[in-house]
């Protein structure tokens, strides 16, 4: 019988293998606003461009959708971290410019400072 | 210029200071000069980071090191060897599992994040919160765990009082003195309450928290489920929030499937369950005993208290109630400990608070910020200003519940008794920033009109004393304010304070007092000279034509009741008798040509 410390500790290693297993250690992660302020925002499009662009063959990018991190008056946000680099944090992110973001920032490894927060 | 190699954050709290953390900096600096690394590193300064007992402390990303105890003649070998030669000093590293900060490198970009400390949003914005996993992943329900292995009912309670940590709802009311009360109770049918029911205007700090982190709030509740010795728990959530509705119910099932809800919970003897309530958003739920009373299904309305919840509550039996970001502070206090968690803040208020940073600021957001910041490093360092060169008038906290502070209390500190020394309140975070360009009558209108219109009516001064209130500010803004008519408000105010029954009808008045008390000379030029400073009351502004009128004609093209008259090229002149006050010609004129007084 386990103690609930121990029976935490197992569930916790299983949380991060199933997280893993979704593809978290990709280089790049993708996260995306996604609380009720970004999504009247705009959000949700913005979540469907990097679907899209994932379901066309985008590889090595996690995707996944975040809380709401406090910067209304530049939302929707979206967040891309590369390990060991300084993560780079999008404002105003319209359709239009998630599309740019995939193919400059992630096709092309190209980090576009003039929409960074 | 080229992006940083590296970027130093060096904590600027006022113990860290005192540890000599200014001539720190200038030996980083020196050095860096040395080495000719001026260009290739970033100094940033940070607010308390919360390690005081560590400082200085010296935070090096990429890679979130953390340098603690750092004295100047550590400086050399950080510089030498960790920004030069790219390996860490791991004599000075004081890397702590800890749960709050912990993405400080996600948030630490932006000058707007540097300065904040995050406990209770620790996970927003961060997590997946539709995914128990992410929680998990983050020694999520840890805290639960260890309450439920190592820890008696009471020590959890001893140690949630040790922290210090105060009601986050508003009135700041001791949380483990609540806990206590309500465990001392005799009976085994308890109930566990989170006061999600968020009404203020203009707040959304709880929202965003629920959406942002569910699971934070669930872990709370369970805990205190064991620590009072409830098996049952209810979110009071309003019908208008569908999402964090959503979300909750996710993690609710989640929560169950990993048997961390229902019986035997992780193979210990205690179980508990959770069901959401939705409230159909009235303002007056908020107050706990209505909040009762809309749970048991009757209409919300106040009772007098004593009994308070903790003797008498849901359905007769005693009940713990808490508001959302109290909640989401419990985790962090039992796996950080209360020792920690009372070095952050000030003497009689612990911890860090949730605002909701709105109005004429820069940067409109959710700030979390340990307890003891000025309001002025709130505004300016995190809110970033007064947009469109505009000046500071005033800043409103608490809601329709608290008071108007103008420049003079800039830098009062953000806790919950200097707060009310200034004549405000913490309330539940609310911060709206008023400019010169707000009409504070007009503003103090709008939160009387709130009120009165959430009143539940079953009191006589809340229902009726709120009604008259309203009646003569809104007489002082159509210009046809009377000598007497601020005593008449005051006297009135003070009245429905003190007669009240419930927290409503007692601060209701707060923001027509308080902006009486500040601002006296705006409601004496409303009524004596019916002009309105601020150009808000359209009733009390006429507009003329002056010399610098070319007779474009703009004006009188615009006018939607044809008040102007005029030949083209020769000044015009507005009919002030048709004049309905709308102000485009002022808006649309070139020439600075129209006068608005």
């Amino acid at each position: 019988m386990l103690t609930p410390l121990q029976t935490i500790r197992k569930k916790r290693a299983a949380a991060v293998s199933r997280i893993i297993a979704k593809g978290y250690l990709a280089t790049r992660r993708v996260y995306v606003g996604m609380a009720t302020c970004e999504i009247a925002a705009g959000s949700r499009e913005v979540m469907d461009v990097f679907r899209h662009a994932i379901d066309d063959g985008l590889t090595d990018v996690y995707l996944s959708q975040k809380g709401c991190a406090g910067r209304c008056n530049l939302e929707p946000t979206v967040e891309v971290i590369e390990e060991g680099n300084i993560p780079v944090k999008y404002g105003r992110v319209s359709p239009q410019r998630a599309r740019e973001i995939v193919e400059r920032h992630l096709k092309k490894g190209e980090v576009i400072t003039e929409w960074m927060i | 210029m080229a992006e940083p190699k590296y970027k130093l954050t060096l904590c600027d709290g006022t113990a860290c200071v005192h540890n000599h953390s200014k001539e720190l900096r200038l030996a980083i600096e020196e050095q860096l000069e040395k080495h000719g690394l001026t260009d290739a590193v970033t100094i940033l300064l940070s607010g308390c980071l919360g390690m005081c007992s560590k400082g200085p402390i010296l935070v090096v990303n990429p890679g979130y090191i953390i340098y603690g105890n750092v004295q100047v003649a550590d400086v050399t070998e950080i510089v030498e060897s960790h920004l030069v030669g790219n390996k860490a000093v791991t004599r000075l590293i004081i890397q702590q599992d800890s749960l709050y900060n912990r993405f400080f490198r996600i948030f630490g970009d932006a000058r707007f994040f540097g300065r904040q400390m995050r406990i209770c949003l620790r996970n927003c914005g961060i997590i997946d919160p539709e995914n128990i996993d992410d929680y998990l992943a983050l020694r999520g329900y840890e805290a639960l765990a260890m309450a439920l292995e190592k820890m008696t009912p009471q020590q959890v309670i001893d140690e949630v009082k040790k922290s210090g940590l105060r009601g986050r709802g508003g009135a700041g009311f001791s949380t483990g003195l609540k806990w206590e009360l309500t465990a001392r109770e005799p009976g085994d049918e308890k109930y566990v309450i989170c006061n999600a029911d968020e009404g203020d205007p203009g707040a959304f700090m709880d929202r965003s928290a629920i959406e942002g982190d569910p699971h934070t709030v669930l872990e709370g509740m369970i805990i205190a489920g064991y620590a009072v010795g409830a098996s049952k728990g209810i979110i009071y959530i309003r019908a208008e929030y569908p999402l964090a509705i959503k979300r909750l119910d996710k993690a609710i099932d989640a929560a169950h499937e990993h048997g961390l809800l229902g019986p035997n919970i992780l193979g210990s003897d205690f179980s508990f369950d959770l069901e959401i309530r939705l409230g159909a958003g009235a303002f007056v739920c908020g107050e706990e005993t209505a909040l009762i009373h809309s749970i048991e299904g009757s209409r919300g309305m106040p009772r007098p208290r004593p009994p308070y919840p903790s003797v008498s509550g849901l359905f007769g039996k005693p009940t713990l109630i808490n508001n959302v970001e109290t909640w989401a502070n419990i985790p962090v206090i039992l796996l950080d400990g209360a020792d920690w968690f009372s070095t952050i803040g000030t003497e009689t208020s612990k911890g860090t608070k949730v605002f909701a940073l709105a109005g004429k600021v820069h940067n409109t957001g959710l700030v979390e910020v340990p307890m003891g910041m000025t309001l002025r490093e709130i505004i300016y360092d995190i809110g970033g200003g007064i947009p469109n060169g505009r000046e500071f008038k005033a800043v409103q906290t608490g809601g329709p519940s608290g008071g108007c502070l103008p420049k003079q209390y800039l830098d009062t500190q953000i806790d919950y008794d200097s707060l009310a020394k200034a004549g405000s309140i913490m309330g539940s975070g609310g911060m709206i920033v008023i400019d010169e360009d707000s009409c504070m009558v007009a503003l103090a209108r709008f939160f009387i009109e709130f009120t009165q219109d959430e009143s539940c009516g079953k009191c006589t001064p809340c229902r009726e004393g709120t009604k008259r209130m309203y009646d003569i500010l809104t007489r002082i803004t159509e210009g046809k304010g009377q000598p007497g008519d601020i005593e008449k408000l005051e006297r009135l105010g003070e009245m429905i304070k003190r007669a009240s029954l419930c927290g409503l009808g007692q601060s209701a008045p707060n923001p027509v007092l308080s902006t009486i008390a500040n601002f006296r000379e705006e409601y004496e030029e409303h009524i004596s000279s019916k002009k309105c400073r601020a150009g808000q009351c359209t009733a009390l502004l006429s507009f003329t034509v002056n010399e610098k009128c070319v007779g474009c004609g703009a004006c009188k093209r615009v006018c939607p009741v044809a008040a102007v008259e005029g030949a083209r090229k020769e000044k015009h002149r507005i009919l002030q008798e048709r004049c309905i006050r709308c102000g485009q010609c002022f808006t649309v004129c070139k020439f600075d040509a129209i006068t608005r007084a």
